[in-house]
């Protein structure tokens, strides 16, 4: 039915993906010319963003109700709204954005055209979900051959628990990260900030970036699918615990609350918490300049930190260790700021630093002057965000300030237009709420 | 099955610790000549680090090190010798990136700073990585993973509000945002590179990356004028949400259930206690007001439960829930991360056979894996000397003898 409204205007170059961004300048960017689909939520949109942030043309597709994430705080000014939602805002700067619902045909229609001139699809439905629509990977690439789709799901495309439903503290515990946060005597806490979804699209920007270029490869004219777990992103980040296990068959727990090893741990001072790190594979070389600023600022006592037992790993390990230097150290950095302790300390070859807060990293000098925080503009709203800008200074290709995230709909007509949909056909589908 | 993608690449790798270690292994694992530069004058402080084959130290026994160096080829140089930097700067010449995490001034000091490293190799893609970049008031501030948590605002995010902040337990930049941030930049270089013929610096600060993962707290705290509290396993405006206790020692189960249909089937597979029949439980906006009551109510009951018979009976049921699983529970018993293979056993020549992770992703027709066990100290030292920089056996014995290869 939907191909008796619809006159796709096929062209030779796809002029969908021919807007420029607001952002052409004099540097080149790296992934210029490639062409994004971001059908994600959650999981993936960091990485539609990372892509559309060193110059790539990404179109997110919302469903015609909004993306998920539209319902996620914060909110700015608290207002609970769908064009408010600072995490979108965050996540989808730099992207166009539609809103088509890809459970009617006629939505899938339109995906599977622009997904003909595609490079990357990132997608993050349940298996399975994509082939139901027909936009499998298999039925995509057969009209675009070199094109990558990323899928990203809590457990991978096959496998016992492929159907299982998770949400980040789900992946958190089945990836093996939860059970070493949080305090010996308390539940396993979770990691702050959807830590287990921000993995999982880390790895699927640099299993996208890898497909892409063995797609483009001279020769090999065959696309990529790429398939990335949320549960095994975690597990990457477990440090030493497997080995532990592997090695010495040592399970490691929570330990948070306590020194790690005298002079490792959080301490708290006068505004807040710092945290030192003069023991552990830094003993050797700082406990000593550590100890010699103590005995400096007058701590009675801190001389005998310098005796050769204050040397061994396994003495400055013991619960006698530990006691002794808190005692010493505690009261002296409860004198004293996060920002005396650490330039204090940093000047005398001391790793500490200080707990930072969100606020204490806005102001950070260092993060000033990399310029690492950017303003951006919040356009329901007219108001100018600070947010994080830069995680990597490429000299040749330098990231750049994204244009703000899409309203719900923003670009849905110019998109459709150029795929060839006139007035009519784009009036149609919005009465029929395919789009939006 | 295809070549692995970055099949032909060269890496000269000054890396060494967390961050730099990982990100070369991302590239090691999939299919990048990853030569590994090393001296024993300047170890890897990891490879003294614990855990130890069956805990016993020495420089090829850490498990710590191993997991993170597959697939790459370990040489050693002495680079504070003439000759030493002249054999770097010939591997170099051959290579296409050159990475390290020093602080920054150290690669200069071997004379292998990027202007130096472009005069041999002029489309070179050259990262560095060090804790806060390479230039401002604190680039040269001493920090470890750790302490990195510290300074990306993750640790003060992170626990119960009331006690002191806790963070993941790990270092966790080191692991994931730092490896994953570093390799995207690296390869969307190359592509770059493949496309101009243009090489260039790249400068990752180690507690970017992560500040980059907590926008949302970030425009929370500049727009809202809001610096969050830690709120433990809270996540508003979800109720329930959190760990509850299950039956056995230390044993938890993650259960999400906050949307009225998961919470429906939660109840029902709890045996529909008598706590969550209260009507002001019927609503979203109820449970989160109630959350406390709730979590109390689910944990008198979760403590009776298997907490695996838990997980299949709740997920059985459509509910988002996962046993908090151990080390040894992820090694032994999953069953998904078995069918993905994602742990994989490499035999060792002074370890024996032991456990590394897999790439997290699969990529189809070309399944990447690490390949090889970490590298001895040296090990590749008369290969990569003889077979790329074509030296002979006896100007490598020369070498040797005056300890340039030490």
């Amino acid at each position: 039915m939907y191909d008796a409204v619809i006159k796709p205007r096929i062209s030779e170059t796809a002029q969908a993906w021919s807007t420029p961004g607001p952002v052409a300048r004099g540097a080149p960017a790296a992934l210029t010319g490639i062409r994004v689909l971001d059908l994600s939520g959650l999981a993936g949109q960091y990485c539609g963003k990372q892509f559309a942030d060193l110059g790539a043309d990404v179109i997110l597709v919302e469903p015609v109700e909004g993306s998920p994430v539209r319902r996620e705080g914060p909110f700015l000014d608290d207002r609970a709204h769908a064009e408010f939602s600072l995490q979108f805002a965050y996540f989808n700067a730099g992207k166009r954005g539609a809103a088509i619902d890809l459970d009617r045909p006629e939505g899938q229609h339109i995906v599977r055209q622009l997904a003909k001139y595609a490079d990357l699809i990132i997608e993050s439905e349940k298996p399975g979900l994509m082939e139901r629509r027909g936009l499998s990977f298999a039925s995509l690439v057969a009209s675009n051959p070199k094109l990558v789709m990323t899928s990203v799901t809590p457990f991978g495309q096959t496998g016992p628990y492929a159907n299982y439903e998770a949400e980040d503290v789900v992946a958190l515990a089945l990836g093996g990260l939860l059970y070493l946060g949080g305090y010996p005597d308390t539940p396993p806490i979770a990691a702050h900030g959807n830590q287990a979804y921000l993995a999982a699209a880390q790895f699927a920007s640099v299993a996208s970036m890898m497909a892409l270029l063995a797609a483009d490869e001279g020769g090999d004219s065959t696309g990529r699918h790429v398939d990335v777990s949320i549960q095994e992103c975690v597990t990457m980040g477990l440090e030493t615990a497997i080995q532990f296990y592997d090695l010495e068959k040592t399970v490691r727990k929570r330990a948070s609350g306590e020194q790690i090893m005298a002079g490792v741990g959080v301490f708290a001072c006068a505004d807040g918490e710092i945290y030192l790190m003069a023991g552990g594979i830094a003993s050797t070389r700082f406990w000593e300049n550590l100890v010699n600023w103590m005995v400096d600022e007058g701590v009675d006592g801190a001389r005998q930190l310098l005796e050769p037992a204050w040397q061994s790993h396994d003495y400055l390990s013991t619960p006698e260790a530990k006691t002794i230097f808190r005692a010493l150290f505690a009261p002296f950095a409860e004198r004293h700021t996060k920002a005396y302790l650490y330039q204090t300390g940093q000047s005398r070859r001391i790793p500490i630093c200080p707990v930072n807060t969100p606020r204490d990293i806005l102001t950070s000098r260092q993060l000033e002057y990399r310029s690492f925080f950017v303003s951006q503009k919040h356009a329901p709203s007219g108001r100018m965000l600070t947010v994080p800008g830069a995680p990597y200074q490429l000299q040749e290709t330098p990231w750049r300030q994204a244009r703000p995230a899409p309203r719900l709909g923003e670009h849905t007509s110019e998109i459709l237009a150029d795929l060839g949909y006139d007035a009519a056909a784009r009036a149609a589908l919005l009465k029929s709420g395919v789009i939006n | 099955m295809k070549p692995l993608p970055l099949h032909g690449i060269r890496v000269a790798d000054f890396t060494w610790i967390g961050a730099g270690s990982f990100t070369t292994k991302l590239l090691a694992d999939h299919g990048a000549d990853v030569i590994k530069i090393e001296s024993s004058g300047r170890m890897d402080s990891l490879r003294s680090s614990r855990p130890y084959k069956d805990g016993v130290p020495g420089i090829n026994r850490s498990g710590y090190f191993a997991d993170r160096n597959s697939s790459k080829r370990s040489i050693t140089l002495n680079l504070k010798t003439e000759a030493g930097k002249d054999l770097a700067q010939r591997l170099i010449a051959t290579s296409d990136i050159v990475a390290n995490n020093f602080t920054p001034g150290t690669m200069e000091k071997f004379g292998l700073g990027y202007e130096a490293v472009r005069a041999i190799k002029p489309d070179i893609i050259y990262i560095a990585m060090s804790m806060q970049g390479s230039a401002g008031p604190e680039h040269k501030y001493l920090g470890y993973g750790l302490t990195m948590g510290a300074l990306t605002g993750l640790q003060f995010l992170s626990g119960l509000p009331e006690r002191e902040p806790a963070g993941t337990g790990t270092n966790f930049s080191d692991h994931i945002p730092n490896p994953c941030h570093a390799a995207f930049a690296i390869l969307a270089a190359l592509r770059h590179r493949r496309r101009t013929g243009v090489g260039q610096y790249i400068d990752v600060a180690q507690t970017e990356p992560t500040i980059a993962l907590l926008g949302p707290a970030m425009s929370d705290c500049s727009a809202n004028n809001r610096i969050q509290e830690r709120t433990g396993n809270d996540r508003a405006p979800r109720a329930p949400h959190g760990v509850f206790r299950c039956q056995g020692q230390d044993r938890w189960i993650a259960i999400s259930a906050w949307q009225d249909d998961t919470w429906g089937a939660l109840c029902k597979v709890l045996g529909d206690p008598a706590f969550a029949r209260t009507p002001q439980l019927a609503t979203a906006h109820g449970r989160w007001v109630n959350r406390h009551t709730i979590d109390q109510g689910i944990s008198a009951i979760t403590c009776y439960w298997d907490a695996e018979d838990l997980m299949s009976a709740l997920q059985f049921a459509g509910v988002p829930a996962g046993v908090v699983r151990t080390a040894a529970d992820i090694v032994d018993d999953d069953p998904q991360l078995r069918h993905r293979g994602h742990w994989v056993k490499l035999a060792h020549p002074e370890m024996g056979e032991s456990v590394y992770n897999a790439p997290p992703f699969r990529i189809n027709d070309a399944p990447a894996t690490p390949v090889a066990p970490a590298p001895l100290l040296g090990q590749h030292t008369d290969d990569v000397l003889t077979t790329i920089l074509g030296l002979s056996a006896a100007e490598i014995e020369a070498l040797r003898r005056e300890e340039i290869l030490t």
